[in-house]
């Protein structure tokens, strides 16, 4: 393996120093000429009529230079359920819902107008409770429905009703998860540009640049050619940016109507209220075995919250019914689920995709079963765990597969054998040790006709080489590893590549960063536009060297032949050579992956993804039995990624991933209230601190994928899928108390052991 | 945020007089960390914003002839942390003000500041409190004291009348033998706001066996920070054994009077008056690690 | 209306007209031009927008830019400043401390100022001082080992050169 001379190095970002010295520009940072300042106006009642909407004082406001409400825009539909319009005519489904829009010339000025925009609303009743807004006689919230019912879903392998019976244990839980925010640090942001002729520049945070470039001329009626997205540095995202939402054709709308650019940036108070959170689900399940400890059956039933419309989070519930059908083996199962409409925020995607949801409620069962069956839990897994290149009876179809090593790897490293059967327990402070696993998606995820990324890679006449990928980059360091596929394939180092990611016009198509796809998918197209580029350097050198290319190898900058090594020429040498003679040609390889997964069929079942990651995680934790309070001591996390195209930022993922695991297993929660969130800053949010992160030993499981570039899988998402189950695992370990809600507060904990009687 | 005039006056009296000349739309800035955030998010509208950190003297940690020391409004929690006077004579303080927010917001926020802002949360009022501090008020009518239990009205209400400024904060003399904890419960490891507060601060006799004074202080379970002389009174003259800490820490829990809200329900709050006030005191006794 | 301002920021003197409510955050970013200081919450919680206030790390977005007058500011820019980076610099990004990079200039200061009251901090040290800046990619790990080695790479560099 070591034949690689790039491949597994710890090389920076190359933006990690613009970075570092504040030159980086991110969204907030770019000012364009005659800018102007967009702010919304919104609903602060959860379902009400809109009668009446006034907007003369605010437009009369000096400063003020484009006010719009639902009549200015075109009459179009938008979102995954085309269930809403940018701005809102007829009435408001949640509080924070959009009503009208202005352009100032500066924020203070825009503040202002909006305060002087007069809205009458008649007040309707409204439903929060997803299970209210299924009775008939609940207000409905989209009048052309049958009923708030967005979706319901079955899935069914094997023979669940008998297989239950079957069963030697049978557990059955109710779990109730709370919604969080992705809340990365840099809050919404969109810039938009008609030049002369008409053409839109988009400047903006999203995950999906070719796709808003769709989702905006089908809200606005602008053809697509006509708009150009550009994207900034993003200041994190974690699922924030995989839709098109209101404010973005809003603010485009303002630009249009102004006749100048617009700029629209969230305050981190409307980050919090507007931003499509991680769907709070309501889950009863049920889990058998046999005591033997085989894994028999598993059902849940899912009722879903979409909120006031429904996002691609509603997908969410496929990645659930995924993890529930083939995370470990079992013969039989079913997955019912409910998504429903209500008055409650708008819900979306959050880094996992409904994994952390599902896999809280199958690890937490894993421990349950084991526990009946009187087995080891570790053992338990073990001997369920999924193996390498077998086929679920969910048609996945499992590749390169390290579960077994990865729960191996972590129950050693935390010191599972002595800890877990003695938890300690000093004065108040008990310990406990807890594992939990995780499969993801981490060779694409079809949930979209194309599941493809396309890289363009040009050498310059000094052997310079730029990347133009499609691959979107939110820090995760999809950049870098792109860079170093291509440097490896091409034997220059890394410093010798540009890479442009950031603009539709410029880079080729991709389908958005999600689903843990980019290394594999964009590293797969940038490898085969590498080879291109490859074979085209060879077959000039063939000619210079007078070797076949068979003979030939690229290494550090140079083309040689690979039994004489000392006859080489430079790399861009051949590049010149290639280009200034006649019938010259400059060097230009392209490369186009769309992998060979399945969406998903009408049961539920298909192969959505290329290859699988898994992973898993052992926690120990400290719970203090008088106040309740958790405190996570370590984390180990162990992952198959295929192979670390660079470790340094395959930990970066499992460890970011982990602490905002434990956020959502101790702290973070959206707190919601009658369709109103309640806690609007990073404060009252707790989001996890640096006292709050444990000390993360990573260990990267190396499997060499077949179908992965360089044998890489993804791993984007793995580090927050497990965290909370085994979060809850440990504290059962160590106070015998079982929460099945998240966040696991200290209140709750407390509550827990007093009503148990300890 | 809104558009508001701004002054910097350089003397107290300037300032008393600007606050009284615009009435009840100005407000007087010390670390701002309280007053930007209102006024940015419209909670405030402050018309006008006399800016205090000008005035000579309001800053400072001044020893005092009787032994006592006096803190003026402005110092910040990140001095008070790190003043030697301070870590010497009231080491509760400083103990308290590395508690408090982060090294960010204690390098802006002051005493004063936390005390006004009178949220039933402060920490830096069950200590102060506990402590016998006293408030130093200087309005146009000129210099009045009160006792700092007497300074809180509820939440956001203080003694201040409209013109007047709390200036500093007077600290009678440490008292020898004199042991004090804070201990603040919140649900992360840091930053986040007090669920519940409690101070407690024992005089010890000289065989160390016996508090021939104790105080107890509870922060964020009543409208303003509570002291509970119920459960004081059990702990004095009398061997602190583990019967009377637990019996003490029972009425403190008794004496709260907790409100739901986001951060925590009423009945929580409670439980974790009874468990704090239990482990102050086993603290202060046995030297115990603090939790 | 506008009010004059006197700024010291990085070794430069400015003579602006700001308007009164305009935090030190919104003057530095918009009139100055230095948007490595970054917005993110405008309420103090974050930490994006630290900056040092003669030497001390602030949220910038609470204090009023008026009120920044007489006070030497630091900003993330001044670190680089001789084309150099600065070791704390350097050490994050070679340590992979930066994914997003949002909460970076905020960390890295309030870390310069730790390290310039405490040349040798523990670990424990190092959390207390970064208490108050957010990240939201990184869970902290490769922070903490950043400022470590820069301390360690500081405080060899400051015994060779004596």
């Amino acid at each position: 393996m070591s034949t690689f001379s790039i491949i597994g190095k710890r090389i920076p970002k190359p933006d990690a120093i613009p970075k570092a010295t504040g030159q980086i520009i991110y969204g907030h940072d770019v000012k364009v000429p005659r800018m102007l300042y967009g702010k919304i106006l919104r609903s602060p009642l959860p379902h009400a009529r809109i009668l009446h909407i006034d907007t003369s004082r605010a437009e009369r406001l000096s400063g003020v230079k484009a006010v719009i409400t639902a009549k200015d825009l075109p009459p179009r539909r938008f979102g995954y359920g085309r269930d809403r319009t940018p701005l809102k005519g007829d009435k408001v489904r949640r509080c924070g819902d959009e009503v009208a829009a202005v352009a100032a010339i500066d924020e203070d000025i825009a503040e202002e107008a909006l305060e002087l925009i007069r809205v009458e609303y008649d007040p309707l009743p409204a439903v929060f409770d997803p299970q209210a807004a299924l009775r008939p006689d609940a207000p409905l919230i989209h009048e052309d429905r049958e009923s708030n019912l967005f979706r319901h879903q079955e899935y069914v392998h094997g023979e669940p009703d008998r297989a239950l019976e079957e069963a030697d244990v049978v557990v059955e839980d109710e779990f109730d998860l709370g919604y969080v925010q992705p809340a990365p640090l840099e809050t919404s942001f969109c810039l938009a540009a008609f030049d002369a002729s008409g053409k839109l520049t988009v400047w903006s945070t999203t995950q999906i640049p070719f796709l808003l470039q769709k989702d905006l001329s089908e809200a606005l009626g602008i053809p697509g050619r006509d708009i150009r997205v550009i994207q900034t540095a993003i200041g994190g995202s974690f699922g924030r940016g995989l839709d098109m939402y209101s404010f973005e054709p809003i603010c485009v709308w303002l630009a249009r109507k102004a006749g100048r650019p617009v700029r629209l940036a969230f305050t981190r108070q409307e980050e919090f209220a507007v931003s499509e959170a991680r769907q709070s689900m309501r889950i009863w399940a049920r889990a058998g075995a046999m005591r033997d400890g085989r894994l028999w059956v598993r059902e849940a039933k899912v009722l879903l919250d979409n909120g006031a419309y429904v996002s691609w989070g509603t997908v969410t519930t496929l990645v659930l019914m995924e993890t529930i059908g083939s995370l470990y083996r079992v013969p039989h199962a079913r997955v019912v689920y409910d998504s429903v409409y209500t008055n409650n925020p708008i819900t979306g995607a959050v880094r996992g995709f409904g994994n952390p949801q599902g896999t809280f409620v199958v690890e937490v069962q894993m421990d349950r079963l084991a526990e009946a069956i009187g087995m080891d839990p570790l053992e338990f897994r073990l001997r369920n765990a999924n193996r390498p290149f077998e086929e679920t009876p969910q048609g996945i179809k499992i590749t390169t597969c390290g579960l077994t090593e990865c729960l191996e790897e972590a129950a050693r490293r935390i010191g599972w054998s002595e800890k877990r059967a003695a938890p300690s327990r000093r004065g108040a402070i008990a310990r406990g040790v807890g594992i939990a696993a995780t499969m993801n998606v981490g060779g694409g995820a079809r949930i979209y006709r194309s599941d493809g990324c396309g890289c363009i890679v040009k050498v310059d006449d000094f052997g310079r080489v730029t990347v133009l990928t499609g691959a979107t980059e939110i820090g995760q360091g999809s950049d870098v590893v792109v860079v170093q596929i291509v440097a490896e394939e091409l034997g220059i180092r890394p410093e010798e590549i540009t890479i442009v990611n950031d603009d539709t016009a410029v880079t080729p198509w991709d389908v958005g960063v999600h689903a843990s796809r980019t290394t594999f998918i964009a590293g797969n197209a940038a490898l085969r536009a590498a080879r291109q580029v490859k074979a085209q350097i060879l077959e000039t050198a063939e000619e210079l060297l007078g070797a076949s290319a068979a003979e030939l190898e690229l290494r550090d900058g140079y083309v040689r032949i690979r039994e004489a090594p000392e006859q080489r020429i430079p790399f861009d040498k051949v590049v010149r050579a290639r280009h200034f003679r006649q019938g010259g040609q400059v060097i230009i390889g392209h490369g186009w992956y769309d992998p060979h997964n399945e969406m998903l069929g009408p049961d539920g079942k298909g192969n959505i993804s290329a290859t699988y990651g898994f992973g898993a995680q052992a926690v120990e934790v400290e719970v203090d039995v008088e106040t309740g309070k958790v405190r996570p001591l370590r984390v180990v996390s162990a992952h198959d990624v295929g192979r670390a195209i660079n470790p340094m930022y395959v930990e970066g993922q499992i460890e970011g991933g982990t602490v905002m695991g434990l956020g959502y297993a101790l702290s973070e929660h959206l707190q919601v209230h009658e369709g109103r969130v309640l806690n609007l800053t990073p404060f009252d949010y707790r989001m996890p601190t640096i006292m709050d992160a444990p000390p993360i030993e990573t260990v990267i499981i190396e499997t060499d994928d077949p179908e992965g570039p360089f044998g890489a899988k993804g791993v984007g998402e793995m580090g927050t899928n497990p965290t909370a189950a085994a979060v809850a695992n440990a504290i059962y370990n160590a106070i015998g108390v079982r929460i099945n809600s998240l966040p696991i507060t200290p209140e709750k904990v407390l509550r827990a052991l007093k009503e148990r009687g300890s | 945020m809104r558009f508001f005039e701004y002054y910097a006056p350089k003397t107290l009296d300037e300032a008393i007089q600007l606050l009284v000349r615009h009435g009840e739309g100005a407000y007087p800035l010390a670390g701002g960390t309280d007053l930007v955030t209102k006024a940015r998010y419209g909670h405030l509208r402050p018309r006008v914003i006399v800016n205090l950190k000008r005035i000579p003297g309001l800053n400072d940690i001044a020893p005092e002839e009787d032994g006592g020391l006096r803190l003026g409004a402005l110092v910040t929690l990140a001095e008070i942390a790190r003043s030697l006077l301070m870590g010497e004579r009231y080491p509760l303080l400083a103990q308290t003000a590395r508690k408090m927010g982060s090294v960010l917001i204690r390098n802006l926020a002051t005493v004063g500041g936390n005390l006004c802002n009178a949220a039933p949360s402060a920490d830096m009022a069950p200590p102060l409190i506990a402590l016998g501090a006293e408030a130093v008020i200087v309005g146009p009518r000129g210099e009045r004291r009160v006792r700092l239990e007497k300074f809180f009205h509820g939440p956001g209400q203080t003694e201040l009348r409209h013109g007047e400024l709390l200036t500093a904060i007077r600290l009678p003399p440490p008292r020898p033998r004199t042991r004090g904890v804070y201990l603040k419960h919140i649900y992360r490891q840091a930053m986040d706001i007090a669920i519940v507060g409690v101070a407690v601060l024992l005089q010890f006799d000289e065989q160390e066996a016996i508090a021939e004074d104790a105080r107890i202080v509870l922060g964020a379970v009543a409208p303003t920070p509570l002291r509970v002389p119920e459960a004081e009174s059990v702990l004095i003259g009398a061997p602190l054994t583990e019967d009377r800490r637990l019996e003490a820490a029972r009425r403190a829990a008794r004496a709260a009077r907790p409100i739901d809200d986001t951060y925590s329900s009423a009945w929580y709050r409670r439980e974790m008056v009874g468990v704090l006030t239990r482990r102050a005191l086993e603290h202060l006794v046995s030297h115990s690690p603090e939790r | 209306m506008k009010y004059p301002l006197t700024l010291k920021v990085n070794g430069e003197t400015y003579r602006l007209e700001v308007k009164p409510h305009r935090s030190l955050l919104e003057v530095l970013r918009d009139e100055l031009d230095l948007t490595g200081t970054n917005d993110g919450c405008r309420t103090g919680n974050c930490g994006a927008c630290t900056v040092l206030v003669d030497g001390a790390p602030i949220p910038s977005c609470l204090m009023l830019a008026l009120d920044a007058e007489g006070h030497e500011i630091t900003t993330i820019e001044a670190l680089s400043a001789g084309g150099e980076l600065h070791p704390l610099q350097r050490a994050f990004v070679q340590r992979g401390a930066i994914q997003c990079g949002y909460c970076t200039p905020g960390m890295i200061l309030s870390a310069y100022a730790l390290l310039q009251e405490n040349p040798r901090p523990t670990e424990a040290e190092v959390r207390r001082a970064l208490v108050g800046n957010l990240c939201r990619c990184t869970g902290y790990v490769k922070i903490i080992e950043a400022v470590l080695a820069a301390a360690e790479e500081m405080a060899s560099a400051d015994v060779g050169s004596r």
